[in-house]
């Protein structure tokens, strides 16, 4: 397999890596003032409305997910079935942030105007038919109604875990699982020459979720190990079933950390935390995305990589201009753009 | 054998010759004696005969011009921008009546004017769109009447549309209540069935039944269905809590298995996981040991006849709670359909404290109607402004589509290339007549025309609007078969009134070539027309198919006819066309904003274009000759296999081979004739992307949830 064979694609994200934020580059962005980050990312028309700061944050936010998304729509163009199926499915995170809204609205009786101000504006492939969903009396109705459709498979579960539990906590977690099964479920689908690469930069993804899953549910939820465990999802890279089920059982934080299969278990040594385990999974899910992008042969591994990475970026961006409007100090933006470590150098007890 | 058939066949074309002759002979006395009885009549009664005609003459002229040619037109109806001031109060009336008058196309642009920016009607939209969701689920549970008649125009207040949304919402939590009891049973039956399928598992499984039933001092069991996606975390699950599970049956979505473990304090961890797979536990029948397992099934089969009992139940229930609500629910559809016009209309609306504004597109004939409806219906004081369109605006303003009935299938087919834009020539006309003219002369034949007309009007229940088509395009191919002397590709039987085509083919060829010439400089015409009805004098001269280009089609043409009846291609038609190629260049060439080398090979090409379009463009219409011959030359050559069998065989084979040149020739000329409809009719002309007249009216019945 070598680029040759989808040189459009290639051509495509090698053009659009260009937009990527370098990791040298953080600390610099963290020291711009609003104007100028406006100003270089395009962002002036957003900031200058005169909107009061919720309201802006939300543009901000909205507009750049946009851009991810349309980006996504590019990039799936020239894919096949089986390979964009894929990369949709991941790009479908942003539709489930809306169904969470619409479900948290329905269960908690929001009124249409404060549900409408939580939804995000989608582009037409990931789009829920949020207008029909608005129109539903309660959750089951919502869900039965997005059971026609192609997120089926996510209503469906969701529905019968809430019709048997009647919990929101059971039904949120029972979509974010059926999510990335179905991630793997379409990982299978894409022809075997792409396989290898897709699955170091999904598995970085899943081990990731899996391992905060676990620690989550386990020592912040209390779940039972066979709880915990089958509320998981078995990773394609190191984090598989077999392992998932040694460490569901394990008794403390300390000893799942020993456990863990290398690289993990050195990235992750000393730990302290979840919030610490989550920035260092998160650096090396980074990290892998940048060598696939930079080495990969596979087009549609890059563009994964590219997307994620880019979603980074773009979360990032949001996070400094957010950490403006409300007036942050700067230690805390870089904290959390992870350009610092998660410790608080300032003596704010809701911080630490 | 062969010599029999020959005679056979002849005798059979002697007996049809000459019974042919005899119709003839016979319908041309009855022709004769006719005519005879009418002179006589005439003669007779002169008087009162000459004023009937000129009644019929009279009802004629009123009749065509009534409603053939008002509604047959080139251009589009003029149409007046529209702005309506009226107080916020009187909106919902205003805009039922402008849906009753069905002549405003609501302009949704956001005004001009700051101070409008408040939008009075967006809580009445929210309100209608919940009612109108809410009865659309109703109607799925209890049928509905979905457009009763409006016995009373009146308007829907807010306060009223708030009431029959809460009603509407009561009536949904009964009906909703009906459709979860349909669920539960159906849910109930498919359990029911799904123990059916266990039920020769466990009659099958070597072990005591009674003991799984209940759950011993030591081992915890349980026996049930889980979805198929499931399984693999639910084992993984089960092994953590000290359990094992089996899979002894696997259907469809669902797969049945057996858990079992020691019993201990992790049980209740294992129900709550039981709970987030879906188990569900399916009871292990009693006395399974003892009894036959056919015994067992007829059991459950008693079961899901007791279901069947219970949904004919609910449905009873179902159709007496109906009863009980049909009349409010028509009456809620009602409403909603008056609340309809007010929510269409509220992205048009702006408003300025009680003033509210009100813009849209209406035909000029249908204004003063308009204002004498608005002055009778509304209360409160009201101002109507209009004026003609800014140039500016023509992409907006809508276009009123052709509506005679007869044109009403063409203007589907122009419809799937576009809508023409306001101050366009709407092509449908020349479509439709060109249409029938190429069709008919590529396909003529009096007894397939007629099979064709005949086959579009029995089927014209199913084909709706489209079976006029068929008719006409039948119609046409059967005048073309009588100018042929075609009848099912006999051409002796009918004598031609014009000619044969495949005896005429050089005749066939520059005809053809004719009809294209004058159909493009037709098309060019139009082109031309419709750049300076948009004030664009400079495309209409120097653009695509514009008069230079026209110019030089037609020096060409004349140099092609010289050149054919001369052998001399003509000075003044070489000095017109290079003329006229010089123009196009020098024009390209000012409009070009490129480098030297590129400008050079743009225009070049373009010009080279030029020639070489035109030309083939015009060759293309050959294609109008060359398949009236291949109608004719098909025809033949069934009539020749038809020729080397015997009576039986002769008819079997005429008929299968006019039943093949209908399907696949018709089809074939079909795509042939649209294709030199679209691509050298509508191509040069037609730009398609107007705007359809779409006026708010009283009864749509579902309005955009958006």
């Amino acid at each position: 397999m070598s680029r040759q064979r989808e040189p459009y694609l290639h051509t495509r994200i090698s053009a659009l890596t260009e937009r990527l934020i370098a990791p040298d580059e953080v600390a610099t962005l963290c020291g711009l003032s609003l104007s100028e980050l406006a100003q270089r990312f395009g962002l002036e028309r957003l900031l200058e409305e005169p909107h009061e700061r919720r309201a802006k944050s939300r543009s901000v936010k909205q507009a750049l997910i946009n851009t991810l998304l349309n980006e996504l729509r590019i990039l799936i163009r020239p894919m096949n079935a089986a390979e964009a199926g894929l990369i949709l499915a991941w790009g479908r995170k942003y539709a489930l942030f809306n169904l969470k809204t619409l479900l948290r609205g329905k269960l908690y009786a929001l009124n249409q105007d404060e549900i409408r101000a939580n939804l995000y504006e989608l582009p037409e492939h990931v789009r829920l038919p949020q207008q029909e969903l608005f129109q539903a009396e309660g959750v089951l109705e919502l869900l039965r109604k997005l059971e026609q459709g192609p997120y089926s498979l996510i209503a469906k579960q969701g529905r019968e875990v809430f019709e048997q539990k009647r919990e929101p906590f059971a039904l949120e977690a029972a979509l974010d699982q059926r999510y990335y099964l179905e991630m793997t479920r379409r990982l299978q689908q894409v022809p075997g020459s792409s396989q290898d690469e897709l699955k170091q930069l999904l598995g970085a993804v899943l081990d990731r979720v899996g391992l905060l899953w676990l620690l989550r549910f386990r020592f912040s939820y209390g779940l039972s190990p066979s709880e915990t465990f089958y509320q998981l999802v078995p990773s394609v890279r190191l984090l598989h079933r077999e392992r998932l089920l040694a460490l569901v059982n394990l008794d403390s934080f300390e000893e799942i950390i020993v456990a863990l299969p290398e690289p993990m278990k050195t990235d992750l040594a000393g730990s302290q935390g979840l919030i610490e385990v989550q920035q260092r999974l998160g650096g090396h899910v980074t990290r892998v995305s940048r060598r696939i992008l930079a080495n990969g042969q596979s087009g549609v591994a890059r563009a994964l990589a590219y997307l994620i990475l880019r979603e980074h970026g773009v979360l990032m961006l949001f996070s400094l201009v957010q950490g403006h409007l409300l007036g942050l100090p700067r230690e805390l933006v870089e904290i959390a753009v992870e350009a610092q470590p998660p410790n608080c150098p300032l003596p704010l007890p809701s911080a630490a | 054998m062969s010599t029999t058939r020959q005679q056979l066949t002849a005798a059979f074309t002697q007996q049809l010759l000459a019974l042919w002759a005899m119709v003839r002979v016979r319908f041309a006395k009855a022709a004769r004696r006719l005519k005879g009885v009418i002179i006589a009549a005439t003669n007779q009664a002169g008087p009162a005969l000459a004023s009937a005609a000129t009644q019929v003459a009279q009802t004629w002229r009123q009749l065509r011009s009534a409603a053939l040619w008002h509604e047959i037109r080139l251009r589009p109806l003029p149409m007046k921008h529209v702005r309506l001031l009226v107080i916020t109060d009187d909106l919902p009336q205003t805009s039922l009546t402008l849906a009753e008058t069905e002549s405003f196309h609501p302009d949704t642009r956001p005004p001009a004017e700051q101070l409008l920016s408040g939008i009075p009607g967006r809580d009445y939209r929210a309100i209608y769109q919940q009612a109108h969701v809410r009865l659309e689920k109703i109607a799925k549970v209890v049928p509905v009447d979905a457009a009763p008649d409006l016995d009373a125009v009146r308007v829907i207040e807010h306060d009223a549309l708030c009431t029959i949304n809460e009603q509407l919402n009561e009536r949904w939590a009964e009906a909703s209540r009906f459709e979860e009891g349909f669920r539960r049973i159906d849910e109930q039956d498919r359990f029911v069935r799904e123990q059916q399928a266990a039920l020769e598992n466990f009659s099958n499984l070597k072990i005591d039944l009674g003991a799984l039933r209940n759950k011993t001092r030591f081992l915890d069991f349980y026996v049930g269905v889980v979805p198929r996606e499931n399984v693999s975390r639910l084992q993984g699950a089960v092994t953590l809590a000290d359990h094992l599970l089996f899979t002894y049956l696997e259907r469809e979505q669902s797969t049945h298995v057996v858990i079992v473990g020691p019993r201990n304090e992790k049980e209740g961890q294992l129900a709550s996981v039981l709970s987030s797979a879906s188990f569900q536990s399916l009871p292990i029948p009693a006395g399974l040991e003892n009894a036959s397992p056919a015994h067992k099934y007829d059991e459950l089969t008693a079961e899901r006849d007791q279901l069947q009992t219970e949904r004919d139940t609910l449905q009873a229930e179902v159709e007496a709670w109906e009863q009980t609500h049909r009349d409010f629910l028509r009456s809620a559809r009602q409403a909603l359909l008056m609340a309809a016009p007010f929510v269409t209309l509220d992205p048009s609306i702006r408003s300025a404290g009680h003033l509210a504004v009100v813009c849209g597109w209406v035909p000029a004939r249908a204004l003063a109607e308009l204002e004498a409806r608005l002055r009778a219906s509304l209360a409160l004081p009201f101002e109507l402004e209009h004026r003609d369109p800014h140039p500016a605006e023509r992409a907006l303003v809508p276009t009123v589509a052709a509506s005679h009935r007869l044109l009403s299938p063409f203007a589907m087919l122009v419809k799937q290339y576009g809508i023409p834009q306001y101050g366009e020539v709407d092509p449908t006309p020349l479509f439709a007549v060109t249409f029938l003219l190429m069709f008919g002369s590529m396909f003529g034949d009096l007894g397939q025309g007629a099979v064709i007309a005949g086959l579009a009007w029995i089927a014209r229940a199913k084909l709706g609007l489209f079976y006029r088509f068929g008719v006409m395009a039948g119609l046409s191919s059967m005048c073309f078969g009588v100018l042929y002397g075609s009848l099912f590709g006999y051409e002796e039987i009918l004598p031609a009134l014009w000619m044969s085509p495949i005896h005429h083919p050089i005749l066939m060829l520059q005809i053809a070539l004719g009809y294209g010439v004058l159909f493009i400089t037709l098309a060019c015409g139009l082109a031309i027309s419709n750049r300076l009805a948009v004030k664009a004098v400079a495309a209409a001269v120097f653009g695509h198919h514009g008069l230079v280009n026209l110019v030089f089609y037609l020096a060409l043409v004349w140099g092609a006819v010289g050149l054919a009846t001369s052998g001399h291609f003509g000075t003044a038609p070489l000095v017109l066309a290079i003329g006229a190629l010089m123009a196009l260049a020098g024009y390209a060439w000012s409009h070009l904003q490129a480098p030297l080398g590129e400008k050079i090979l743009v225009v070049f090409i373009e010009t080279l274009e030029t020639v070489i379009g035109y030309t083939s463009n015009t060759l293309s219409f050959l294609r109008v000759a060359a398949f009236s011959l291949n109608h004719a030359a098909l025809s033949l050559a069934v009539l020749t296999l038809a020729g080397m069998m015997g009576p039986a065989g002769h008819l079997i084979t005429v008929i299968l081979g006019n039943v093949f040149v209908i399907v696949l020739e018709g089809g074939i000329v079909m795509i042939q004739v649209m294709r030199l409809q679209y691509y050298e009719g509508f191509s040069r002309y037609f730009s398609g992307d107007g705007r359809a007249f779409a006026p708010l009216r009283l009864r749509r019945r579902a309005v955009g949830s958006s």
